[in-house]
């Protein structure tokens, strides 16, 4: 029970540490010179891994696929199971649990040091607003980087996946590519997108609330980051669940 | 009124030429790379003393029961909650290709194939690697910058059989353990949509849910799993015990760790996806 | 003006004025708990305007506590904390953050932005508060600030490069910049050396003089402390023992409050006359 009770502490707490954010937003306005440093250290230092890992993740989508449609005879629909999951689902996700991963334990460790090294009560005693201060430029960097992370990583995942196919497990290329564009449409990018934009919204918050509540000495700050990539990627893939049910579970 | 102060002020150190701010590296230069080999190499020399150290006396039984237990339940939930909800997004969208061919039936054969072997072991050691190797990573990381690792050294105690064997075991027990359970709640997530949520019938869900899925997916699900344990736990390790720079080190470390792990074994797991199940494969 | 000199050992304590200047600080009642823990108990001073308040005590006594509380950081359970007549206790952040525009504060360990350098550290509050000023203006400013503080010319050095007491002359330039009426210091003197010590100590005596403005300092270096204060306030346990001008506080019977100076000093008779006296080591 206490365990519960400390669970829904943290909710509450959380919730309470947002609704600060807003106010504090209102009130003193987004930094707006600081945006851009943010989104392209965001952005551009989780580039690299994330290609990588979503090169990998493709690949694997063209051998699952494979195997489990050879049975059937439907070996060909490899590449529209590597769209649909790609666009609809793997790569929302994936580029979300890279940031959260990189770009996400980074602010926690960066505003855990500036608390116990007192420099956001410093903030406070300077009549700056830390939230407004430090948040805001995250929050709206990683609202600009992760729908552009979300399409690269698309992208890359098809192409991957393509590259397996045709050289590994000997699906002609146009059936490949033919079959990707039939298994998905317009609207399936645009809910990737909102997917995008609120996972960033989660990763940003949840990352910065456990950076603002970093308990003192070098413990504390790698328990804060340690929280806060765990707890964003549970949010994420929970979340993940219920947007796709409401994108795509009723459609068909 | 005031007699002259007796000590003057301390005089000003001559500027410094200032250090140029760490402005990110151009993405293509060849120092990185040679940096990225120097620490591989270093890696490579850490995990070789880390296994000599695991098979050498003495042996550390009780930081092992209790590393392993901690780790496991650490990373109980998470495993759980990802893995539930990644079955029941599986099934969500199998069930539309299935519903192509009308072979809604096959749906449950396509969730446990794809769990078995990649959803569970991946989603396990992600888990794991931000979970479990990272708080190794921030426990070694403190005990270094808070000189308790020196001082473990000082009386004449091997810090690295004392403080890493035991962590690096226990990720490599845990590891396999979490990918039995991430797999069965994979499952009922997948039967949850299926059966409870989309209205297919369960018999057939249960009837067709071994139909393609072998023991070696099963087998080739713990040896990934076990293999990943380890490789975390020495990635975890490592940059724990070498933690440098107070605080930020920590923090450091724990990235690095969660960063590194996740891109060594999606690699790997390319790999030995393509070894253990592509001549597996009826 | 009231000034504490030391010249042969002994300590020539100022006699007290016969009436403190009004308070622009007044603490009413004040009352803290984390936990089980009292940390402060219905404390109730006055801080003169002016003057240089010190606030002392043994280590864990709430003497930061109660800094917090001055500058709005943290809210007592009871109480109330005066401010230029804002209730930093109850006051909207509007209002306490105009209170606080009025204020300046040294951190422990200087709390400064390692990603900057120096300069641009002393001039955040003036970028954030006089955005009208040219760039010009600012960075003579923050030049002089610099210069006051004993580390001229040195605008464009990394933060990271600076030794301790470099980081505290540097927070203390970035205290300054907004000419506050107030400036508070947690502990000013921790982690230095004697001979650092001794030089913020006199630059705190010589800013004294310079600026005119309302001083609290926060320590537990009974010398360093003496030499700076017009008023010294004793707190122990949660509790305040002593208020006062300096040269009353020594003469003082409270046996504790006795124990406490005498580690380092050699007190006056209580109740008598005299100034103290540096032990013969010094």
């Amino acid at each position: 029970m206490a365990a519960a009770a400390a669970f829904f502490g943290r909710v509450g707490a959380y919730a309470y540490f947002v609704g600060d954010f807003v106010v504090a937003v209102r009130r003193h306005g987004v930094p707006w010179r600081l945006v851009l440093q943010e989104a392209y250290s965001i952005g551009v230092r989780s580039l690299p891994i994330l290609l990588i890992i979503a090169g990998f993740v493709g690949t694997n989508l063209a051998l699952q696929g494979y195997f489990a449609f050879k049975p059937l005879g439907g070996s060909r629909l490899v590449g529209m199971f590597v769209s649909l999951a790609g666009v609809r689902e793997l790569a929302p996700i994936i580029a979300a649990a890279m940031v959260a991963a990189k770009a996400g334990t980074e602010m926690a460790s960066q505003i855990g040091v500036m608390r116990i090294r007192e420099q956001i009560d410093a903030l406070e005693v300077m009549a700056v607003n830390p939230m407004a201060w430090i948040i805001a430029p995250r929050l709206v960097g990683i609202m600009l980087v992760l729908p552009a992370l979300t399409v690269i990583s698309t992208f890359m995942m098809v192409g991957a996946g393509l590259l397996v196919s045709v050289v590994q497990l000997g699906v002609p290329g146009e059936i490949f590519l033919e079959l990707a564009s039939q298994g998905i449409s317009a609207p399936d990018f645009l809910y990737g997108q909102v997917k995008a934009l609120i996972f960033g919204l989660i990763i940003c918050t949840v990352s910065c609330y456990f950076g603002f509540t970093c308990e003192r000495g070098p413990e504390g700050v790698g328990k804060a980051t340690n929280q806060a990539v765990v707890t964003s990627a549970v949010i994420c893939v929970v979340l993940n669940y219920f947007l796709s049910e409401v994108f795509y579970g009723g459609a068909h | 009124m005031s007699a002259p102060p007796p000590t003057a002020p301390a005089p000003a150190a001559p500027p410094l030429p200032t250090a140029a701010p760490a402005a990110s590296a151009p993405l293509l230069s060849m120092a990185p790379m040679a940096d990225n080999l120097a620490a591989i190499g270093r890696f490579g020399v850490f995990a070789g003393q880390v296994a000599a150290r695991a098979l050498r006396r003495p042996f550390f039984w009780g930081p092992l029961l209790a590393h392993t237990w901690v780790t496991s339940v650490r990373c109980l939930l998470p495993v759980v909650a990802v893995t539930t909800p990644f079955g029941m997004v599986i099934a969500l969208e199998g069930l539309e290709i299935f519903g192509l061919f009308g072979a809604q039936r096959m749906l449950s054969s396509l969730v446990s194939v794809a769990v078995l072997r990649e959803l569970s072991p991946v989603l396990a050691s992600v888990l794991i690697a931000a979970q479990g190797g990272s708080s190794c990573a921030a426990e070694l990381g403190a005990m270094r910058i808070k000189e308790e690792i020196d001082a473990t050294e000082v009386m004449a105690v091997d810090g690295i059989q004392l403080h890493v064997v035991p962590r690096v075991l226990a990720l490599t027990i845990a590891c396999p353990m979490l990918n039995v359970v991430g797999s069965f709640s994979g499952l009922a997530g997948g039967w949850f949509t299926a059966v409870v949520l989309k209205g297919e019938k369960s018999g057939i869900f249960m009837a067709n849910l071994w139909a393609l899925a072998t023991p070696m997916d099963v087998w080739g699900g713990a040896i990934k799993t076990t293999v990943f344990g380890a490789v975390i736990g020495l990635i975890a390790a490592y940059h724990g015990y070498y933690a440098t720079g107070g605080a930020a080190g920590v923090g450091r470390a724990v990235n690095d760790t969660v960063v590194h792990s996740v891109l060594v074994f999606i690699t790997f797991n390319y790999l030995l996806t393509s070894a253990l199940f592509a001549g597996a494969t009826p | 003006m009231l000034q504490n000199t030391i010249s042969d050992g002994v300590l020539h304590v100022a006699d007290p004025e016969p009436a403190p200047p009004p308070p622009l600080i007044r603490l009413r009642g004040l009352t803290k708990s984390f936990g089980p823990n009292t940390v402060l108990n219905n404390v109730s001073f006055d801080i003169p305007e002016g003057r240089t308040t010190a606030i002392i005590g043994p280590s864990g006594t709430g003497k930061s506590v109660m800094l917090k509380h001055i500058v709005g950081l943290i809210r007592p359970d009871a109480g109330e904390v005066l401010c230029f007549g804002t209730d930093m206790a109850r006051a909207p952040e509007p209002a306490l953050y105009a209170a606080r525009r009025r204020m300046g504060m040294l951190f422990q360990d200087g709390a400064l932005f390692d990603s900057f350098t120096v300069g641009e550290n002393v001039a955040f509050p003036l970028v954030h508060h006089a955005p009208q000023m040219s760039e010009d203006e600012r960075r003579a400013k923050v030049n002089e600030k610099l210069a006051l503080v004993g580390l001229p010319g040195t605008y464009e050095r990394a933060t990271a490069s600076l030794s301790g007491g470099q980081r505290k002359r540097v927070g203390l330039a970035r205290a300054i910049i907004m000419e506050p009426e107030i400036v508070l210091f947690d502990e000013p003197n921790s982690g230095l050396d004697p001979i650092t010590s001794d030089a913020i100590d006199q630059l705190i005596c010589d800013m004294k003089q310079a600026l005119g403005v309302t001083f609290v300092v926060i320590t537990h270096d009974i010398v360093g402390t003496v030499r700076v204060a017009d008023y010294i306030a004793m707190l122990y346990r949660g509790d305040l023992i002593a208020w006062g001008p300096t040269a009353e506080v020594l003469r003082a019977e409270h046996p504790v409050l006795r124990a406490f100076l005498q580690r380092n000093l050699i007190l006056p008779p209580a109740g008598g006359s005299g100034d103290a006296r540096l032990p013969a080591v010094q």
